[in-house]
């Protein structure tokens, strides 16, 4: 088990580098100068080394990627060109709102998928499966700020029940965070990005769910537990969901892989303040560090998720464990 | 200008094309195809549509032009820092101090500001107009300035280094239900100063100002470009303000002498404080000079060249001597350079462990402005509250400065009275739709930004004067103004926008659209066209 953990790791760890220096080189590769974003035309030339000079962009681009390399691995990550603040700070503020908004529509996303899942295989063919069937599929074909932009456009525009955007009602005191994120204002907030994220990726879990719970329910195990007189719901349940579940585990990761890219549209929508809007801002601005800390950060997400799941299986499956030796 | 209109001009086109066949045995080869950059739709959705549009015009010639819109950062270096284009086609906005004509006079015409991160970047060169540049921004009365300065548009207007295509309004929105005694100012709307201190706010008392961009940092020595200015100058306070018609105003200096050309006098408003209660000084006055050409604050660094020395001659006057006279040195550097407590800048960047200002964060700002630093979430919102000891109060309670993920979250938060006011301009389209809106008021205020089109004076054919003109008789000034400006623009001739009264010059009129004028200019000029209508250079040229 531990071989296998260690092995898991080191892959993760060297496809982080590789992530690392394809940024550098990607970053570089735009077109368009960053000092002609960060530094205002307006500026005369002697402005602009000046500018240069202060963030480093007047070194040779080796020696920029040196301390690029050496910022990656302390998790420093130096400065933002367009607002001066550490990025590790300016980062560490968005990923919070972030993970707030995705582990909440993802978790309902999940649940609410298996759950259904379940359902619509113990009733196959029924109308629940038909139309939840239909209904996901739709959902997840629409891409993802036409339901934001609808949901907006009914439960708050035309209904007002829930505010347009943001993480809060402008002015509200900003007393602790753990205070502010539990409050009604902010619950309220979530709401309708939430709905748009669980609408968004309820299809997959669902589907997955309840295709392999009717493989299950066709084998043979599960014909003996009922033989066995075993209650219909524990079958379902016990017996079935948890063999089934494997399946959904391993499309969770690449659902999260997904929604962190869907996260920036979502996010622009509802002005959330969080990493996906941050990213975009700041790869249109060119500001380097905070925008190669950014998708470092979500890419040591989605790795660290996969790293998570692999671990997952092996707990859910004791093949996988003995399989690896 | 309808569609029909449009049609009928391009048949008049066609015949004119027929007229001028008859030069072409004198003409040489064709004149080459050229393309207008400009930026994409994704950041200014009018821009490519005008490059096509003025494209289309010039095909009426007989010549070929296409519209090439590119990432905007690509395409202003290429142009201001390479000169590597054509036509370039961008829109300058009009800030607060461009006001003053010495940015539309010399920056883009004067000879020598053709150079790296200059604003001549066509390469223009007359030297009356140089002449001109040079004495307006050297003499220290503003009513000895206007002569040259009008002389100048003139002549600038006659050689069409570029040309101005239309003069924009700013397109802003508010509840009227929320706001009273807005004060529009010239280059900034009623996102600016001047309403933020005069504005009375329903409610609580706070303003919820909007934007569709968050505010960047609030480090007054790292400003780079005058959009962020407007958050600090809530917090911090400035020798003199820009008012509302552009006008500088005596602020933190109550009063300033000059005592020659080169020697300015400043007496400093007695009362003033800090926000942590500390006195303005001028001791305060003469490091914030200090400090910024010290540390090469990047967007002062030009003009604070020309500053040899910040002398305190008695206890509450500050003496500036210039090595050179600088007209614009009250709007563009007394007007926009931001008090800096000593008592708190003294140390820094060495005792927060840092090497340089430009990277100082400066979280928690305490400046002597109107409003008082409150808090700021990234990425959300900035709250700052009246600073009751001020001299000038603001009538609010303050001011909320949100941040909205796009133009179209902000105007639907306006419309549904969640924000009351846009920070700076609402695109035009939106400001259409949400006009009628009840307690609504959204709508164009004056501004002397405009789009305009820069020729690269030093390439063909454009080094032709003839042909420059030409092509100002051609423009779609007014298909530009009301078809995809939305009537928010009125169409433009002289670099200083006529909102301006004092330094527009009256006598520089808008030309008609009228193809067979500017066919006329090329024909005198020697150029012909071929039996397809091409357009042909002169003769040996």
């Amino acid at each position: 088990m531990t071989a296998y953990i260690l092995r898991r790791l080191l892959s993760a760890l060297l496809t982080l580098l590789g992530v690392a220096v394809i940024l550098f080189v990607l970053f570089r590769m735009m077109p368009g100068d960053p000092t002609a974003q960060i530094i205002s035309p307006a500026l005369d030339a002697a402005a602009q080394d000046r500018l240069k000079q202060a963030f480093g962009l007047d070194l040779p681009v080796w020696q920029q990627f040196i301390i690029y390399l050496k910022n990656t691995a302390t998790l420093e990550w130096g400065r933002s060109f367009t607002t001066g603040q550490p990025v590790a700070s300016l980062l560490g503020g968005w990923l919070v709102n972030t993970l707030l908004l995705m582990s909440t529509g993802l978790v309902l996303a999940i649940s609410l998928g298996v759950v259904l899942g379940i359902f619509m295989a113990a009733r196959r063919g029924g109308p629940l499966d038909n139309g939840a069937t239909v209904l996901g599929l739709v959902f997840q074909a629409s891409p993802p700020f036409v339901i934001g932009i609808l949901l907006l456009m009914g439960l708050s525009y035309q209904f007002e029940i829930f505010p347009s955007g943001g993480m809060f009602t402008p002015g509200a005191d900003p007393g602790n965070t753990w205070a502010l994120i539990t409050s009604k204002d902010f619950l309220e907030h979530l709401v309708l990005p939430t709905l748009t994220i669980t609408a968004l990726y309820l299809s997959t879990p669902m589907l997955v769910m309840r295709d392999s719970m009717l493989e299950v329910l066709g084998s043979d195990f599960v014909e003996f537990a009922r033989a066995k007189g075993l209650s219909p719901v524990r079958v379902l349940f016990r017996h079935a969901a948890r063999n089934a579940l494997l399946a959904v585990v391993t499309v969770s990761s690449l659902i999260l892989g997904f929604a962190i890219g869907g996260q920036i549209v979502i996010e622009t929508v509802f002005s959330w303040p969080g990493m996906g809007k941050a990213m975009v801002d700041a790869a249109m601005q060119h500001d380097y560090p905070v925008a190669q800390a950014a998708f470092f950060l979500m890419a040591a997400v989605v790795i660290g998720l996969n790293f998570i799941t692999d671990l997952s299986y092996s707990l859910l499956d004791p093949r996988i464990r003995l399989g690896t030796t | 200008m309808d569609r029909r209109d449009f049609v009928k001009g391009a048949a008049a086109l066609t015949a004119t094309a027929a007229a001028g066949i008859g030069q072409a045995q004198q003409a040489g080869a064709p004149v080459a195809k050229r393309s207008i950059l400009t930026a994409t739709a994704q950041f200014d959705p009018a821009r490519p549509e005008i490059a096509r549009v003025v494209a289309q015009s010039c095909k009426s010639l007989g010549w070929e032009v296409e519209a090439n819109p590119i990432d905007y950062n690509q395409g202003i270096t290429k142009v201001i820092n390479e000169h590597d284009f054509e036509m370039f086609l961008v829109f300058l906005p009009g800030t607060a101090i461009r006001i003053d004509p010495d940015f539309f006079i010399r920056s883009i015409h004067h000879s020598t500001e053709h150079k790296r991160g200059g604003f001549n970047w066509a390469g223009y060169k007359n030297d009356r107009v140089d002449a001109l540049a040079t004495v307006q921004s050297r003499l220290m009365k503003i009513d000895d300035r206007r002569k040259p300065v009008l002389e100048a548009q003139e002549t600038i207007f006659q050689d069409q280094p570029g040309t101005v295509l239309a003069y924009t309004q700013m397109t802003m929105a508010h509840r009227s239900d929320k706001l009273k005694g807005l004060v529009p100012q010239l280059g900034e709307g009623i996102g600016g100063f001047w309403s933020d201190v005069n504005m009375e706010v329903a409610g609580d008392g706070f303003s919820r100002t909007g934007s569709n961009a968050d505010v960047k940092h609030l480090n007054p020595v790292a400003v780079n470009d005058s959009m962020e200015f407007m958050e600090l100058s809530m917090i911090y306070d400035r020798l003199f303000r820009l008012g509302p018609d552009g006008k500088p105003v005596p602020w933190a200096a109550s009063g300033m002498k000059l005592v020659d050309d080169k020697t300015i006098d400043l007496t400093i408003r007695s009362g003033m404080r800090w926000h942590d209660g500390k006195p303005v000084t001028a001791e305060d006055v003469k490091f914030t000079f200090d400090y910024h050409k010290k540390w090469k604050a990047p967007f002062f660094l030009a003009a604070l060249n020309n500053v040899v020395a910040v002398e305190l001659p008695s206890p509450n006057t500050v003496r500036i001597r210039l090595e050179n006279p600088s007209a614009p040195f009250v709007s563009n550097v007394m007007a926009t350079m931001f008090l800096l407590p000593k008592h708190i800048w003294e140390g820094i960047p060495e005792k927060v462990g840092i090497d340089d200002p430009l990277k100082f964060p400066n979280d928690k700002p305490v400046g002597s402005g109107p409003f008082k630093f409150d808090y700021w979430r990234r990425g959300s919102e900035l709250k700052v509250t009246a600073f009751r000891e001020h001299f000038n109060p603001p009538k609010c309670a303050g001011i909320i400065r949100i941040t909205y993920g796009s133009h179209d979250a902000l105007a639907a938060a306006i419309e549904k009275g969640e924000c009351d006011r846009s920070r700076y301009i609402l695109s035009p389209a939106l400001v259409d739709r949400i006009k009628n809106v009840k307690n609504v008021v959204a709508k164009g205020y004056p501004s002397h930004g405009l789009y305009h089109l820069a020729y690269n004076n030093k390439i063909k054919p454009f080094d032709d004067p003839a042909f420059r003109q030409a092509l100002n008789h051609v423009m779609p000034r007014k298909m530009i103004s009301e078809l995809i400006l939305l009537g928010y623009a009125d169409p433009g001739a002289s670099i200083i926008s006529p909102i301006s009264t004092f330094w527009h010059n009256p006598a520089v009129k808008v030309p008609a659209e009228d193809v067979k004028k500017a066919r006329d200019i090329l024909a005198k000029a020697g150029y012909g066209w071929d039996a397809q209508g091409k357009l042909l250079s002169p003769r040996g040229k």
